[in-house]
């Protein structure tokens, strides 16, 4: 269902009104494990918006063209195509299951003179792969050392920049962020530019480790800027500043308490990912119990809205929710501990050019547009 | 103090979750892993380096507590271990915790240790004494299985260079449910082959043929409760000809070690050292009493202290099954 007309509005996360487009997935309270979607992206264009899911399936959606007689209206997205893109694995010799889970799906640009494909499914190693040249890749980084017992950190997250087709890059598990670029050296294991923001002393933990783990980073659309996500918060990074972020932004700080607890039940582990939206005014990233954070970078206002089904009439606006850290629980807030924390939010995706919004629940994936649209 | 328990604890929890790694569908994930092995380090350099610790976290039970051997007592863990707590601050014993009795406890010899067994001295001593060489005795047979278990356990996923010491196929050892995390570091259940038992000092792993069957109800309550001691249920230890304290103290002592030993040296057991690199500040010091553990259970059979180093003595369980880690 296609979000009602409003009027014209300004651009950014919080002036907007959300309302509930479309969800799609089964109902079912017991999901299955391959149903699980794990990646969601917009095409350059937005037109295209596809998921991937543990079971190994890629879905692709697009968006029907504008409905004349409802001018207002934006077009739904519908599945134009399914097919099975993993098959599980089984490496005998070396009794590995390699997994059908799809990691990550990016959309080649239809116009770019670029080739290439950046493959980062790795812990340690980048390689750049020719589109026409299948059977081998060029190592760009590697950080596997010679004795592995000394292995203290991961590769994460990787990305090229928008613009420069030779700068990358690439995240790592103890919350550093190097740039490389590939034509200063063959090999980009010495990076050009590190990031890295000194720990803050007076909150170590035995977690402190895990979560500055870095789970996620994208550059701005207009590359001047990249987001990291790590477990409790969202920073952006000016690209000529390495020794702090420009801003941080508090995803669900009063998780900070609870970190025994989520290491016990394995959501410190959890993965979330961030995304910019069109005009980099606005980021956004999943919570728990289907809960996800818009931080408008201009006002410095953030909201939490939900994914749920309960939510899910036709144009009915999303209503922003609180979470209760502690103390007296008003009415509509919730209390943390009474948040879900099976019902998580690691995907999320913004379309390029307009307000609106796809969003991963487990199983479902939720649609969200702006109600001025 | 509580320090001392929430690291207690999440050293349980994380021992656990990479046994747990082994079994899973896809192998070892090398960056969890790398993730709770940090924890490890963490949980590791907050139980040594707490000066004060409670009845059953022992630094240096040899420097009070057995005069006999002062030669033999180093400074403390080996190099590279972080601060060990001075001797000093652990000859003075703090309260008693109000749910654990504490009445003297009769000399305990080491089996095959040629010198005298310590002086009953006092009652927060002896208990510190009896406690010690109780644990460290307990230690030791865990040890003499290892090779077996380090042998069999291995699950060469993805981080075969990880954890080299594992050929074969994934098996998961008996004694230990399938898959569930969270529960395992809770209560792990044995199942099969033989009768629970208690990781406590009057029931010593079993001879090396299943050296996984570690007493999984003894733990109780599990660490993710933190119950005191005091709290974990009595079990009925299976005697062992050697060291077999009496009394209430000796029976305190063996819930205290459940609550320790109990999943985690067998765990320990299986992993042999991994990611060790992280777990030790000098090369050479996480290697050398990996080492040392494990030329000590060919030569000697259970109970005996055939451990050479003196460092290993002197050492309570926690920090040698880190050691071992």
């Amino acid at each position: 269902m296609a979000g009602a007309g409003g009027g014209g509005c300004p651009a950014g996360g919080n002036d907007l009104q959300w309302c509930f487009s479309q969800v799609k997935g089964a109902v079912d309270e017991d999901v299955a494990e391959a149903d699980v979607i794990s990646t969601v992206e917009f095409s350059h264009s937005g037109d295209l918006l596809a998921t991937g899911d543990k079971g190994g399936r890629v879905v692709i959606f697009q968006r029907e063209q504008e409905n004349k007689s409802r001018p207002h209206s934006r077009g739904e997205y519908n599945v134009y195509s399914t097919f099975q893109s993993h098959e599980p694995e089984f490496d005998y010799l070396k009794s590995l299951e390699i997994e059908e889970k799809i990691n990550k799906i990016r959309w080649l640009p239809q116009q770019s003179a670029a080739h290439f494909l950046l493959s980062t499914n790795d812990d340690l190693r980048i390689n750049l792969w020719h589109l026409e040249i299948t059977d081998r890749s060029f190592n760009i980084v590697d950080i596997k050392p010679a004795n592995m017992e000394e292995l203290t950190e991961v590769i994460t997250a990787a990305e090229f920049h928008p613009h420069q087709c030779n700068v990358l890059v690439y995240s790592s598990s103890k919350g550093t962020i190097r740039l490389c670029d590939m034509r200063s050296s063959a090999l980009c294991d010495r990076h050009s530019k590190f990031f890295e923001e000194p720990e803050d002393p007076s909150s170590r933990s035995f977690f402190s480790e895990i979560i500055s783990s870095v789970s996620d980073v994208k550059f701005s659309h207009s590359g001047r800027y990249m987001m990291t996500r790590d477990y409790l918060s969202v920073k952006v990074w000016d690209l000529n500043m390495e020794s702090r972020p420009v801003e941080t932004h508090q995803v669900h700080e009063y998780l900070r308490s609870k970190l025994c607890s989520l290491y016990e039940n394995d959501c410190i582990f959890d993965k979330f990912e961030c995304c910019w939206n069109g005009s980099d005014s606005a980021i956004m990233t999943g919570s728990y119990n289907n809960f996800f954070r818009m931080f408008d970078r201009t006002t410095w206002r953030d909201v939490t809205l939900e994914a749920s089904r309960e939510n899910s009439k036709p144009r009915a606006s999303l209503k922003p929710r609180r979470v209760c850290a502690g103390g007296k629980r008003k009415k509509d807030e919730v209390s943390v501990d009474s948040l879900d924390f099976s019902k998580k939010i690691l995907h999320t995706a913004w379309h390029p050019a307009e307000n609106t919004i796809a969003v991963a629940a487990t199983n479902n994936l939720y649609i969200f547009q702006d109600k001025a649209n | 103090m509580e320090f001392k328990l929430e690291a207690h604890r999440i050293v349980s929890i994380s021992l656990g979750k990479i046994y747990n790694s082994r079994v899973q569908r896809g192998g070892i994930k090398l960056h969890k892993n790398l993730l709770v092995s940090l924890v490890l380090r963490s949980a590791r350099q907050v139980y040594l380096s707490d000066p004060c610790p409670g009845l059953y976290l022992t630094g240096h039970p040899g420097a009070p507590a057995l005069p006999q051997q002062p030669g033999d007592s180093v400074a403390g863990p080996p190099a590279g271990w972080g601060e060990p707590p001075p001797p000093a601050a652990c000859a003075a014993w703090p309260e008693p915790e109000p749910q654990l009795e504490l009445p003297a406890v009769p000399e305990v010899p080491r089996a095959g240790d040629a010198e005298p067994a310590a002086t009953v001295t006092g009652a927060g001593d002896t208990l510190l004494s009896g406690e010690a060489e109780a644990a460290e005795a307990a230690w030791r047979r865990v040890e003499g299985p290892r090779e077996t278990a380090v042998g069999g356990a291995g699950v060469p996923a993805g981080g075969s260079d990880v954890f080299p010491q594992g050929p074969g196929a994934a098996r998961r050892p008996c004694g230990w449910p399938p898959g569930d995390e969270d529960k395992m570091s809770a209560s792990p259940r044995v199942d099969g082959c033989r009768a629970p038992r208690p990781a406590g000092p009057e029931s010593p792993v079993p001879p090396p043929v299943c050296p996984r069957k570690r007493g999984a109800e003894g733990v109780g309550g599990g660490p993710s409760d933190c119950p005191a001691p005091g709290s974990t249920p009595l079990k009925k230890p299976r005697r062992n000809s050697e060291e077999q304290p009496v009394g209430a103290a000796a029976t305190a002592a063996q819930e205290e070690e459940e609550m320790e030993t109990g999943n985690v040296a067998s765990l320990i057991s299986i992993f042999g050292s991994s990611f060790s690199g992280l777990l030790r500040k000098s090369p050479g010091g996480g290697r050398e009493e990996a080492e040392g553990e494990e030329s000590g259970p060919e030569a000697a059979e259970p109970g005996q202290n055939y451990c050479d180093k003196p460092v290993l003595r002197d050492i309570n369980p926690w920090s040698t099954a880190i050691v071992a880690f």
